[in-house]
């Protein structure tokens, strides 16, 4: 090969290499300036993929609270409500005024009916601020898996369109799309069982959930939520907070299968006695 | 009601007839031999789908020694078993097995299970109305366990395999399971870990993928559920190791085929191979399982009932 060909050659490839490189570079969105912080895909998408989780008491209240002693006496500090500033915008959950009564008699008999306690699936938004991790695995096809380590919880976001959910369930139905660098997911078909913290805020099966998962660092997603139930809010209300790359060595989701550790507070009266049942201790409840 | 139960009998008539047949490998037949999956964008062969396992092969050769009502758990005859009665549960005649038993290892189809455990397996199951550690895990909505969440159950029988960079998922209907598997060489987990699945990690060996399962706890059982008959319950202990192989052999079919050892537990290790078929238009529907558990309650509050009784009996 002549030496200008080669030389031709060796110049047009270095030219496509930049192309490419700039093309793998650019944002999804036309116009916006490649974000280096958000890592990407082989197609090109934020890639969500790892194990996240809130930090934050806002499973304890959505709304500011204060710290407080907690529900069992003998606890002392242990189990105590750390403090929190609200992750509603306008620290207002919009409830109508029968429903506002229903979340004050929820918070008041929190033990007996909030669904954590009896280790049921937590409901979506929920799911994403409990204490415990969450792991994102994004395929290379059109669906994300959200796995949660409490209660063996998941759930599958289906990319596209989808039939309506032709029953509700716990977990709800989730679509997803993507709008720019946002992982936005369509949440429809929940049942009025699920609650949204330890405070009584609840919901009913009419909760219309919408989730957007933004990347703002490798380590750092911002997520949104918008919650529309015409049933019991007088209108749209929106939650906002960060969740945090789990980046502890060899992090993986363990076990945290909670029906066992549940059993006895459900079925405990019904056991047939032996007599050799080790006693529990009385403890000191008190709530609110 | 009156078609499942024909269907059924016809199920269980043409097991029998299958039963006659010579042994044959649970692999697919007619699978092509050079057939090679795709790859995901991390390079692993590609899995992903819908799949289900339903068949009518009977989980070991039946044997004339087997009381099929004591492995239902009905010790007083009055035909109150739990769970589905293998006979009646959600299968396909397509998809049938040409095996004499899922248990191929060893030959004789049986698994070789020590008398302690039939022993604790038959007190437990006579004494589920007691406390509810004698019921399953399953019956529990703990876990189907692994490997037992994928032997047939008769119902809520999909899997959706998903890959992401580093990992296998294998989303379980029946409830709600979503076991993450790291296929990125990383070690177990320490061994003061004792779960109910154990830990699993996997590798690639060419187009099969083998997940090594370890760090069990003595609480849960290797098969729960009525259609594995006589291993149903069966404990297992701490010292179970579990070497499962999934290899997609086509576009339709991926063998799985299982190693179970455990030396406190069974005379020997043991092996059980089946296939589970892709089934795109199946939809995966959520298992509430705890949160609907009324058999537990139920069941414990019948014993206590009988107690009572038995009670009034002795005092009259």
């Amino acid at each position: 090969m002549p030496n200008w060909l080669k030389g031709g050659l060796i110049a047009l490839v270095s030219i496509a290499g930049t192309l490419a490189i700039v093309q793998m570079m650019r944002s999804p969105v036309e116009g916006r300036a490649p974000d280096v912080n958000v890592l990407r895909t082989a197609d090109g998408k934020p890639d969500l993929n790892g194990i996240w989780q809130a930090v934050g008491s806002a499973n304890w209240n959505l709304l500011d609270h204060q710290a407080r002693s907690g529900p069992v006496l003998e606890l002392g500090a242990v189990l105590a409500v750390p403090a929190g500033l609200s992750v509603v915008e306008g620290n207002e959950i919009p409830y109508q005024p029968w429903a506002a009564a229903k979340q004050k008699e929820n918070y008041e008999n929190w033990l007996s009916r909030d669904p954590e306690v009896k280790c049921y699936l937590p409901g979506v938004p929920r799911a994403t601020y409990m204490p415990y991790p969450f792991q994102i695995l994004q395929t290379g096809s059109n669906d994300i898996l959200v796995a949660y380590e409490y209660a063996s919880a998941s759930r599958v976001i289906r990319m596209g369109k989808a039939e309506p959910p032709p029953v509700d369930t716990w977990m709800g139905q989730s679509v997803g799309r993507w709008e720019g660098d946002t992982l936005v997911v369509d949440v429809t078909g929940l049942n009025d069982q699920t609650w949204f913290d330890r405070s009584g805020n609840f919901h009913s099966e009419a909760v219309h959930v919408v989730e957007r998962f933004t990347p703002v660092s490798p380590g750092v997603l911002d997520y949104q939520v918008t919650i529309e139930d015409p049933k019991v809010f007088t209108r749209p209300w929106k939650i906002q907070m960060p969740l945090y790359r789990r980046q502890d060595k060899g992090v993986q989701l363990l076990e945290f299968k909670c029906v066992e550790f549940v059993e006895e507070l459900l079925y405990g009266g019904l056991r047939k006695k032996t007599g050799q049942e080790q006693p529990f201790s009385t403890a000191r409840l008190r709530w609110p | 009601m009156l078609l499942a139960l024909a269907a059924g009998i016809a199920a269980s008539a043409l097991a029998v007839l299958v039963a006659q047949q010579p042994s044959a490998p649970a692999t697919a037949a007619g699978a092509a031999a050079n057939w090679t999956p795709t790859r995901t964008p991390d390079g692993q062969p590609d899995i992903q789908g819908t799949w289900t396992n339903y068949t009518s092969t009977p989980f070991e050769v039946p044997d004339k020694s087997d009381t099929p009502d004591v492995y239902a758990g009905d010790l007083d005859g009055t035909g109150r078993g739990t769970g589905p009665s293998s006979f009646l549960t959600d299968t396909s005649g397509r998809q049938l097995t040409k095996a004499r038993s899922l248990v191929v290892d060893p030959p004789s189809g049986r698994v070789p299970i020590m008398p302690w455990a039939e022993e604790r397996r038959n007190y437990k199951l006579a004494h589920i109305q007691d406390d509810w550690v004698n019921f399953t895990p399953w019956e529990r909505c703990i876990t189907r366990g692994v490997p037992g969440g994928i032997f047939p159950a008769g119902y809520g029988s999909g899997y959706q395999i998903l890959q992401g960079p580093g990992y296998v998922a294998i989303v379980y209907e029946m409830i709600h399971e979503a076991r993450i598997i790291p296929v990125d060489g990383r070690p177990h987990l320490g061994a003061s870990f004792r779960l109910w699945n154990g830990d699993s990690r996997g590798r690639w060996d060419g187009n099969t993928l083998v997940v090594d399962i370890t760090r069990y706890n003595d609480k849960g059982s290797v098969a729960t559920n009525v259609a594995t008959q006589r291993v149903r319950s069966i404990p297992q202990s701490e010292a179970l190791h579990v070497v499962e192989r999934f290899t997609r052999v086509d576009e339709n079919t991926i063998n799985y085929d299982v190693a179970i050892e455990d030396p406190k537990v069974f005379t020997a290790p043991w092996k059980v191979a089946m296939p589970l078929h892709r089934e795109p238009d199946y939809q995966l529907f959520e298992y509430a399982c705890h949160e609907g558990n009324r058999a537990v309650p139920n069941t414990l509050s019948g014993g206590r009932a009988r107690d009572r009784a038995a009670r009034a009996a002795g005092s009259r």
